[in-house]
């Protein structure tokens, strides 16, 4: 409930989520991993990075290190005989992680305005939901008749 | 954008000087100025309006009788084809874009768009990809596959020559041009807003703008994709469309109508837009149901990707499917129902004024009605299936794309025609522009909606005389002839206003939005003053203050006066300054794609003119004045 | 009205959600990228397993080169957010190392590429010779034409970095590449696991192991 309405409702009454206009207003504080909404993996991500409140390069290391594992788990997937019936489900699972991971640590969008996130995150499920259609269209040709 | 010195600032040594003056032909061709950008949209727009105009009467000319031999079959191919194109993208969408350039600034309270020269970058793109397309015509034919193309009919095996790939590469660099439009008004709309004005506060035309951009922004990329593949098996064998390699030209299909169905809406949204501003302003009532308008031109947006398989009903994808898409196709009529409602209630009770943007307004409301419903028809895939490829279609397309887009636009022009030059057109020769345009369009294209349900189908050349079609196809003649005489009225309108200057004032209408709060034309730098926004229609209740306190009887017009720029310091003006780069850049990516079709050295010449454009361009500053950087 | 207001366009003054116009233009951007390359994609796995002749996926791709190049790549969105990271700190050195390593990352994705498309030639799978081969080669070397953009990009930045034109006032120009730089970077990561591991593994017989690859 709370989920829909922060989705719908901009501070209580407005359904659209670009805040009001304000004059001059600079640049939010949101360069860095720990501002905006992320209170709860804060405390973790303070151990990690050099605790100046400013993520340390390490904080990039990691989540880098993390993509490299999955890409390694892949490779050896793929290599091994009798895992390669649920080839298909794990690389899409794999590969959705990383994408996350990246989009969400690397291009910060987890940190930054949410506007990115309403933008990109739009038309991601706008052109997945409209891909599978298509998809599943042309798997399923003539269908019915 | 940092205050800190930059050293040794890198410029990329010039060829010409950055041009300074505000005359002549130097400042037209590097002005980054959005209302010079408009103009130069429409006025282009408006050429190939003639040009496909003429093509459509010679279409007419021959169908007007049966077996008659005005056209040849091939020449008749290629004019369907160039006239279909030409109206949908160098005529509907740049029109639209002009009204973006001029009126989205305006109505926001900006000085000009976010990116002054990605907007100059847009136009001359778009300028010389209608140039390329239309050599086509003197290089060995002009495209001839329809404004869809499907292959194989526009594969080389059955279609050499260059044509269609002439046409593949110009929609190409359209979208391109639209694309980089869409990017710029989406950030502008959501980024330069003037202070207060809330997104729900924003004017009815610009909500449509951004949903048209949003639109644009993620259809053209599609219809790129879908160009490349013919044009790479055209031009390098590859196999997408060839069904001897297990190709599936159904998939063109598939991709061209993804992309199909979400253009038809980048059509029609800003014609909403425009009638959502003029029949508010002449009824002298706020517009009835912002929200839902709004709302309603959003969820047009997001089921328009979901419904292109109705333009397939009938190539066997199977019950399933066409049942699902028969299902969204109706469904999308609902919210286009909802915004015919609110146009229809908010003329109810106002006091209307009848001239022509009105008019035009009104005649929009009817005809695409009249349009909508016969789409719903359609929507039902078993009717469809008696329906599709006849005239029943090209009917339901002109009465949305004509009766609803160039209506709308026409009434647009009318409206805001004082704005863009300051006097205004005569209303005389105007309404005698809409009652011909409309008797004409109405004996054009009312005929082919029983024209095609008797089985006419849509491209063919000619027929027989004992199908019993002669009558209704001369009447679409004769009102084809009375559009094209509308038109000469319009443009004799133009020529003989321009002789009288009856002076419009910055206000003429009494209108509601910040567009005509300030002189028209308006200065370079548009508002002396940013605008601080308390309401919707701003404008209106600074005028009628007393509205808000839910009074309406007496109230008296408050003195408040356009805002006067006449004695402003230029000196402490800092505009973007000119810059010919993006005509640069839009001259070498035209070379290059002309060079895809015929050889390499053309494609290199054009890619160094690009990066050479591309370099100046990221190295120059935006003022020279204040060095300000973009 | 006055006459002495000072009449200024610029980012600064008018700015109604306190975002940059530039990074709001490449997320926006990057949404519809996302749906060129979607499309593409969808054309590839609508024509998977359509080929009607060979050569087929898996005679001729090589997951351990490929996995190579994608490491490398993967990595260079490593380098960038740190060469961005320094360069806010003011820290230029590092910022032009990491930079510069990017860009040497990038040349090698694309010297990895380029041996692929002429190890495949040399193999018999063309562009024109069946499906997968026009599907194949269009997606991979359009995204190899963002990624040799991206280079070219990161240079121009590089060289400005260099002449100290970026710096941590202007470092939006970088975050911005980075933001390219890193799209580029996911879409590679949906190709690698739908184009190569899943394509690799269509129509094997059962009891080889194709990864070796490569005959
Ligand atoms: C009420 C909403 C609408 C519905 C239900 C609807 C439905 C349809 C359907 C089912 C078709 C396919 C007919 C066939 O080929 O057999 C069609 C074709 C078409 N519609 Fe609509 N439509 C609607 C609104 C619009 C609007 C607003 C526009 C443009 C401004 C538009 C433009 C077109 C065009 C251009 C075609 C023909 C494409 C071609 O085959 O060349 N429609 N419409
Ligand atoms: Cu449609």
């Amino acid at each position: 409930m709370s989920l829909l309405k922060d989705l719908f409702f901009y501070q209580g009454n407005k359904w659209w989520k670009i805040p009001e206009t304000t004059e001059l207003s600079k640049n939010p504080k949101n360069e860095h991993p720990f501002g905006g909404f992320m209170e709860k993996s804060k405390n973790i991500l303070l151990i990690l990075s050099s605790g100046k409140g400013h993520a340390g390069p390490i904080y990039y290391w990691i989540i880098a290190a993390i993509l490299g594992i999955i890409t390694m788990i892949e490779v050896w997937w793929f290599g091994i005989k009798e895992l390669r019936y649920m080839l298909v489900p794990a690389m899409l699972i794999f590969s959705i992680l990383k994408f996350a991971l990246v989009v969400a640590f690397f291009m910060h969008l987890r940190f930054d305005h949410k506007m990115f996130s309403t933008i990109f995150i739009t038309c991601m499920v706008v052109g997945i939901l409209f891909f599978s259609v298509f998809l599943l269209l042309s798997a399923f040709h003539g269908l019915g008749t | 954008m940092s205050s800190i010195a930059k050293p040794k600032q890198f410029q990329l040594p010039r060829i010409f000087p950055r041009p300074k003056s505000h005359k002549g032909l130097w400042y037209w061709l590097a002005t980054v100025d959005h209302k010079k950008i408009g103009t130069m949209y429409g006025l282009v727009a408006f050429f190939w309006f003639l040009v496909g105009g003429i093509e459509a009467l010679l279409i007419r000319l021959q169908l007007g009788q049966a077996e008659s031999s005005i056209l040849s079959p091939e020449v008749y191919n290629q004019m369907f084809t160039m006239h279909g194109t030409t109206m949908v993208f160098l005529v509907v969408m740049p029109l639209s874009a002009a009204f973006f350039n001029w009126i989205v600034p305006l109505q926001i309270g900006a000085r000009d768009v976010a990116f002054p020269r990605l907007n100059a970058l847009s136009l001359w793109v778009f300028i010389f990809g209608t140039i390329l397309m239309n050599i086509s015509w003197f290089v060995g034919g002009a495209p001839n596959g329809g404004w869809f193309g499907y292959p194989p009919n526009s594969s080389l095996g059955f279609n050499p020559g260059n044509g269609i790939t002439y046409w593949v590469m110009g929609l190409n660099i359209l979208g391109v041009a639209s694309i980089a439009a869409g990017l710029n008004f989406i950030v502008t709309i959501i980024n330069m807003r003037a202070p207060g004005m809330h997104m729900m506060k924003m004017p009815v035309f610009t909500w449509m703008t951004l949903i048209t951009s949003v639109l644009i922004v993620l259809a053209l990329p599609i219809l790129a994709v879908a160009g490349i593949q013919l044009t790479a098996d055209r031009i390098y064998g590859t196999n997408f469309f060839n069904s001897e390699a297990g190709g599936d030209p159904i998939f063109w299909q598939h991709i061209f109508w993804l992309f199909g169905h979400p253009e038809v809406y980048i059509l029609i949204l800003p014609a909403m837009g425009i009638v959502s501003e003029v029949l508010p302003t002449f009824s002298r009532k706020p517009l009835f149901g912002y929200t839902a308008i709004v709302f309603a031109g959003i969820v047009i947006g997001f089921m328009g990707w979901f419904v292109w398989s109705h333009h397939m009903f009938t190539v066997g994808l199977g019950p399933a499917a066409n049942t699902a898409f028969t299902i969204t196709t109706m469904l999308i009529a609902i919210p286009t129902g909802v915004k015919i409602f609110n146009w229809i209630s908010t003329l109810w009770g106002g006091s209307i004024k009848l001239n022509t943007s009105m008019l035009f307004s009104i005649g929009f409301i009817a005809m695409f009605t009249i349009g909508g419903l016969s789409g719903v028809t359609h929507a039902a895939s078993p009717s469809d299936a008696q329906q599709q490829d006849t005239y029943y279609i090209v009917a339901h397309f002109h009465y949305v794309l004509f009766g609803g887009s160039i209506f709308a636009i026409f009434s647009g022009i009318y409206y805001w025609w004082p704005k863009f030059t300051g006097w205004l057109l005569d209303e005389k020769l105007g309404k005698i522009n809409f009652v011909l345009m409309f008797i004409g369009f109405n004996l054009q294209f009312g005929p082919m909606h029983w024209l095609g349900l008797n089985g006419m189908p849509r491209r063919i050349y000619t027929y027989t005389e004992d199908m019993g079609w002669e009558d209704s196809n001369l009447a679409a003649t004769l009102g084809g002839l009375i559009i094209a005489i509308s038109v000469l009225v319009f443009l004799g309108n133009i020529i003989l206003s321009k002789r009288k200057k009856q002076n419009s004032g910055g206000d003429p209408w009494d209108a509601r939005t910040l567009e005509w709060s300030i002189a028209s034309p308006p200065p370079h730098y548009n508002f002396v003053q940013i605008p601080k926004v308390k309401h919707i229609d701003d404008w209106w209740y600074r005028k009628y203050p007393e509205l808000l306190e839910g009074n309406n009887q007496n109230i008296k017009k408050q003195k408040i006066e356009v805002e006067d720029s006449s004695n402003v310091d230029e000196s402490k003006i800092h505009m973007p300054d000119l810059s010919y780069y993006p005509l640069i850049i839009g001259v070498g990516l035209t070379i290059a794609a002309l060079g895809v079709m015929y050889t390499y050295a053309l494609v290199t010449i054009g890619l160094i003119m690009v990066f050479w454009g591309s370099i100046g361009w990221s190295t120059e500053p935006v003022n020279e004045d204040s060095k300000e950087h973009h | 009205m006055s006459t002495n207001v000072t009449i200024h366009h610029g980012e600064e003054i008018n700015n109604s959600t306190g975002v940059s116009h530039k990074k709001l233009l490449m997320w926006t951007f990057l949404g519809s990228d996302v749906m060129f390359f979607g499309t593409f994609i969808a054309t590839f796995m609508a024509y998977r397993n359509k080929s009607l002749n060979g050569p087929y996926p898996e005679d001729t791709l090589n997951i351990p080169i490929t996995s190579v190049s994608t490491f490398v790549l993967l990595m260079s969105s490593l380098g960038i957010v740190l060469a961005l990271h320094y360069l806010k700190e003011a820290k230029m050195g590092l910022a032009k190392f990491w930079l510069l390593l990017v860009i040497i990352m990038g040349i090698i994705f694309i010297g990895f590429q380029i041996y692929e498309f002429s190890h495949f030639a040399h193999m018999g799978m063309t562009p024109q010779v069946n499906l997968f081969g026009s599907t194949f080669f269009t997606l991979t070397s359009l995204h190899g034409a963002h990624v040799s953009l991206g280079i070219l990009w990161l240079i121009f930045l590089l060289i400005n970095e260099h002449r100290g034109n970026l710096n941590s006032g202007n470092a939006i120009d970088l975050e911005i590449a980075g933001l390219y730089w890193h799209f580029v970077d996911i879409v590679w990561i949906v190709i690698f696991a739908l184009l190569y591991l899943i394509t690799a593994n269509d129509g094997v017989p059962p009891g080889s192991i194709p990864w070796i690859g490569g005959h």
